[in-house]
C-alpha cells in the first residue's frame, strides 16, 4: 500500500497580488496525524479549504482520498470530515439535532443514522449530552461534539482546522487523546494548530511561513535540522545586559530570551556550558546556572520564521 | 433510484433543520405570523380612501327657507359635515387657512327668488385645493347634495334636472368600502416584505456564523439547500396568508366569492417568488444587515407603488407600467381581487398565475445558479 491519503502538487492560491499559499507540495500517509503549523495568516486555513474542495486552487492540484480537489470537489467532500475553525455547531439546536442534520446532509437516515450517532457519541464520550442545548455546553465539550459531527459518515480523512483554539488545557489533552485514537483506528488526521505542545503529538509536521511550506518532517528530525547543537537553559541575575557578550563568543549559534532566563544554543565543543558561564560572569551577570535542555518545537518555529530560506542559513548566521 | 432518494433526503435534512431554527426563534415566528395580522388590522382601520364628514361651511347671504334648506341638506348628508355659518364669501379664505373647512358653499342673495321665478339660480362652491383628492370628493358630494335639494325648491316647470340622468351602481363593492380595495392589496404588500426578509435573513445568517462553510463541505447541493431552505418558510407563509384572509373576512367583511384552489395556487406561487427573491438577495449579500435593507427596499417599494395597491396600474407612466408586469405583487393583488370580490377561478386568472409562476421560477433559477458552492 503506497497510496497516500493526501497528495499535494505545487498548490497555490492567490488573492489578487497576495499569495496566500505559494507552490506547496507534500503528501500525507494513510493513518498518520499530520500537523500543519504556522502563524495566523501563514496560509494554513487556505490550504485546508483547498484540500476540502471549498476553494479552487489558482495553480496546482491535490488528490484527497483519490479525488482531485480541482476536478472532483464533490468526491472529496464525500470522503472527508471537516471541522472548520469558525463554526462548529448550530448553537440553537440540541446535540442530537446537529448530528441528525449533518448525518442527513451526508445521506444517512433511519436506523443507520441512529447507529452512527450512537457510535460517534460513544467515541467522544458524550452519550449523556444528546438532548443538551449546544449553547449551554462549555467550549471543550462543544469541540468534541463538533468532532463527532465530522466523523458521522465514517470519513477516511478528517481535517481539523484549529480544533482546540480557545479550549482549556485539560480539554485539549482529552481532545488529542481522541485524535490519537482515531489515527490508531486507521483514520488519517490533518490538523492545524498554533499550540507547539500539541504539535509534538503529530507524526509529521509541515511548517508554513508566509504561504510557503518551509519545513516538513517528524518533530525530532525538525529539531535536529533547525536547531542543531546543544540547547542550554541559563538562569541567573543580570542576564539581560550580559547576554550581548555571547554574540561574540565562537560556537554560540543563537540566544533567545526564555521565561526569566535564556536559551542559548551552542556547538558541541561548548556543550558543557562552562565557557558560556564564564563569558556571562565576565560581562557582569551573577548567580549563573546552566543546564542542558531539549530544543522545543517553539525553537524550531522561531528559527523557521527568522530564516525561511532554510536551516543552513541559520547555522551559518549563528556561527560567528 | 438511490440518487433521487439521497436528493430528497438531503432536502428533508435541510428543511427539517431550518424548521427547528424557526421553532426556536420566537422573533421569526412573530415576524411571520403575528406581524401580517397586526399590520392588516392597523392599515385596515387606519387607511381609508372613504372621506366621511368632510368639513363644509356655508355662507348664507340669502337667509330664506330655500337657502337654509340647502344648508340643512348638507348637514344631514353622511359624507359632509356642516362646520358653521360664515358671514361672507371673504371669510372662506380664513376658514381654509385655519383648516376649519375644506369647502365653503356661498348662497348668494336672491337665490330663493330666482328659484321661485324659475330662473337658473347659482350657488358658489369654494374648495380648498391643497389636497387634490379631497377637493375632488368635496366637489362631487356637494354637487350631488345641492342638486337634489335644489330640485325640491324649484318652481314647477323649471328645468333643474338634467334631461338624462345616470344611475350609478358599483358592482362587487356597492357600498364603495375601502376595506374591500385595501385588504387584498395589503395581503400582497405585507407578505411580499416578510417573505423576502425570511429567506434573506436565513441564508445571510448561515454566512455570518460560518455554518455555510461547514454546509459546503458536505455533499448537499445548491438546489437542495435552496429548496430545503424555502420549504419551512413556505409553510409559514401559507399560514400567514390564511390568518390575514381570516382577519380580513372577520373584521372587514371581505367576502370570498371565488375558487379556493385558484387562490391557494396564486398564494403559493407568489410566496415562492418572494422567498426566492430573498434567496437571491442573501446569496449576493452574505451579511444580515445588507440583506435586510436590500430585502425591504426591493420588496416594499414595488409592492406598494407598482402593484395597483395604492395607485391604479393604468395611471402609471408607460415605462413604469411595463415594468410593473415584473412585480409579483401586482399579479397577486389582481388574483386576490379576482377571487375574493369577482368570484373568479382558474379560467379568468390564468394570466396572473402564469406570471407568478414565471417570476418564481426565474428567482429560484438565479438563486441556484448564483449560489456558488465555493468560498471564492
Amino acid at each position: 500500500m503506497t497510496e497516500h491519503a493526501i497528495e499535494v502538487h505545487g498548490l497555490s492560491k492567490h488573492f489578487g497580488a497576495f499569495r496566500a499559499v505559494d507552490d506547496v507540495s507534500f503528501h500525507v500517509e494513510t493513518g498518520e496525524i499530520f500537523g500543519y503549523l504556522g502563524a495566523n495568516g501563514a496560509g494554513k486555513s487556505t490550504t485546508i479549504r483547498m484540500l476540502c474542495g471549498l476553494l479552487g486552487p489558482t495553480t496546482g492540484d491535490a488528490t484527497v482520498a483519490g479525488h482531485s480537489v480541482a476536478d472532483d470537489p464533490l468526491g472529496v467532500r464525500r470522503a472527508i470530515g471537516y471541522m472548520s475553525q469558525k463554526f462548529s455547531l448550530y448553537v440553537d439546536l440540541t446535540v442530537e439535532d446537529n448530528l441528525a442534520f449533518f448525518g442527513g446532509a451526508y445521506g444517512l437516515s433511519g436506523k443507520h443514522l441512529r447507529t452512527r450517532m450512537d457510535e460517534v457519541l460513544t467515541l467522544v464520550d458524550l452519550r449523556d449530552a444528546r438532548t443538551a442545548n449546544t449553547a449551554d455546553l462549555p467550549g471543550g465539550i462543544r469541540q468534541r461534539v463538533a468532532l463527532a459531527n465530522a466523523l458521522l459518515h465514517a470519513p477516511r480523512i478528517v481535517f481539523l482546522d484549529e480544533p482546540t483554539a480557545g479550549v482549556d488545557p485539560a480539554s485539549r489533552r482529552a481532545f488529542w487523546r481522541l485524535i490519537r485514537r482515531l489515527a490508531n483506528e486507521g483514520t488519517t488526521v490533518f490538523v492545524t494548530t498554533h499550540y507547539m505542545d500539541e504539535a509534538e503529538y503529530c507524526a509529521r509536521i509541515g511548517l508554513m511561513v508566509a504561504g510557503r511550506l518551509v519545513a516538513l518532517d517528524t518533530p525530532s528530525a525538525l529539531k535536529t535540522l533547525w536547531v542543531p547543537g546543544t540547547m542550554l537553559a541559563v538562569h541567573g541575575a543580570g542576564l539581560g545586559p550580559a547576554a550581548r557578550a555571547l554574540d561574540t563568543l565562537a560556537g554560540v549559534h543563537a540566544v533567545e530570551p526564555f521565561g526569566a532566563g535564556l536559551h542559548v544554543r551552542v556547538g558541541a565543543d561548548l556543550g558543557d556550558g562552562a565557557a558560556v558561564t564564564r563569558a556571562l560572569l565576565a560581562a557582569g551577570a551573577s548567580d549563573v546556572s546552566v543546564v542542558v535542555t531539549e530544543a522545543s518545537l517553539e525553537d524550531v518555529f522561531l528559527a523557521a520564521v527568522a530564516t525561511p530560506e532554510g536551516p543552513a542559513a541559520t547555522a551559518a548566521g549563528g556561527a560567528k | 433510484m438511490n440518487g433521487i432518494r439521497l436528493f430528497f433526503l438531503r432536502i428533508y435534512a435541510v428543511a427539517f433543520k431550518e424548521a427547528l431554527h424557526v421553532r426556536r426563534d420566537v422573533q421569526t415566528m412573530i415576524m411571520a405570523l403575528v406581524m401580517p395580522v397586526v399590520l392588516v388590522l392597523l392599515f385596515g382601520f387606519g387607511v381609508s380612501f372613504d372621506l366621511d364628514h368632510l368639513a363644509i361651511a356655508v355662507a348664507d347671504q340669502d337667509h330664506t327657507p330655500a337657502s337654509r334648506a340647502v344648508a340643512h341638506a348638507l348637514e344631514t348628508s353622511s359624507d359632509l359635515r356642516l362646520v358653521g355659518g360664515l358671514d361672507s364669501a371673504a371669510d372662506a379664505e380664513q376658514a381654509f387657512h385655519r383648516g376649519d373647512a375644506v369647502g365653503v358653499l356661498v348662497v348668494p342673495r336672491g337665490f330663493a327668488a330666482k328659484l321661485a321665478r324659475g330662473e337658473p339660480s347659482d350657488v358658489q362652491l369654494l374648495v380648498a385645493g391643497s389636497d387634490g383628492s379631497t377637493a375632488i370628493q368635496v366637489l362631487a358630494k356637494a354637487e350631488a347634495v345641492i342638486g337634489a335639494s335644489a330640485a325640491r325648491f324649484a318652481a314647477p316647470g323649471a328645468s333643474v334636472s338634467l334631461p338624462i340622468s345616470v344611475a350609478t351602481y358599483i358592482r362587487y363593492n356597492p357600498e364603495g368600502r375601502s376595506a374591500l380595495m385595501i385588504v387584498p392589496g395589503l395581503v400582497a404588500y405585507i407578505l411580499a416584505i416578510i417573505a423576502v426578509l425570511l429567506t434573506a435573513l436565513a441564508i445571510a445568517r448561515e454566512w455570518e456564523r460560518g455554518s455555510m462553510e461547514q454546509l459546503f463541505c458536505t455533499p448537499v447541493g445548491r438546489v437542495e439547500i435552496v429548496v430545503g431552505k424555502l420549504l419551512p418558510y413556505l409553510v409559514l407563509g401559507v399560514i400567514a396568508v390564511l390568518l390575514v384572509l381570516a382577519a380580513g373576512a372577520w373584521v372587514f367583511d371581505v367576502p370570498f366569492r371565488g375558487d379556493l384552489w385558484t387562490l391557494a395556487a396564486a398564494a403559493v406561487l407568489f410566496l415562492i417568488g418572494m422567498l426566492g427573491q430573498g434567496l437571491v438577495i442573501s446569496v449576493l449579500a452574505r451579511n444580515q444587515m445588507i440583506a435586510t435593507q436590500a430585502g425591504v427596499l426591493s420588496s416594499m417599494l414595488p409592492s406598494m407603488l407598482l402593484s395597483g395597491f395604492l395607485f391604479p396600474v393604468e395611471n402609471l407612466p408607460t415605462p413604469l407600467r411595463i415594468f410593473s408586469n415584473l412585480v409579483p405583487a401586482r399579479h397577486f393583488i389582481a388574483a386576490l381581487r379576482g377571487v375574493l370580490l369577482r368570484g373568479n377561478g382558474f379560467a379568468e386568472l390564468s394570466g396572473e398565475l402564469l406570471a407568478l409562476a414565471a417570476f418564481a421560477a426565474t428567482m429560484l433559477l438565479i438563486a441556484a445558479l448564483r449560489f456558488r458552492r465555493r468560498l471564492d
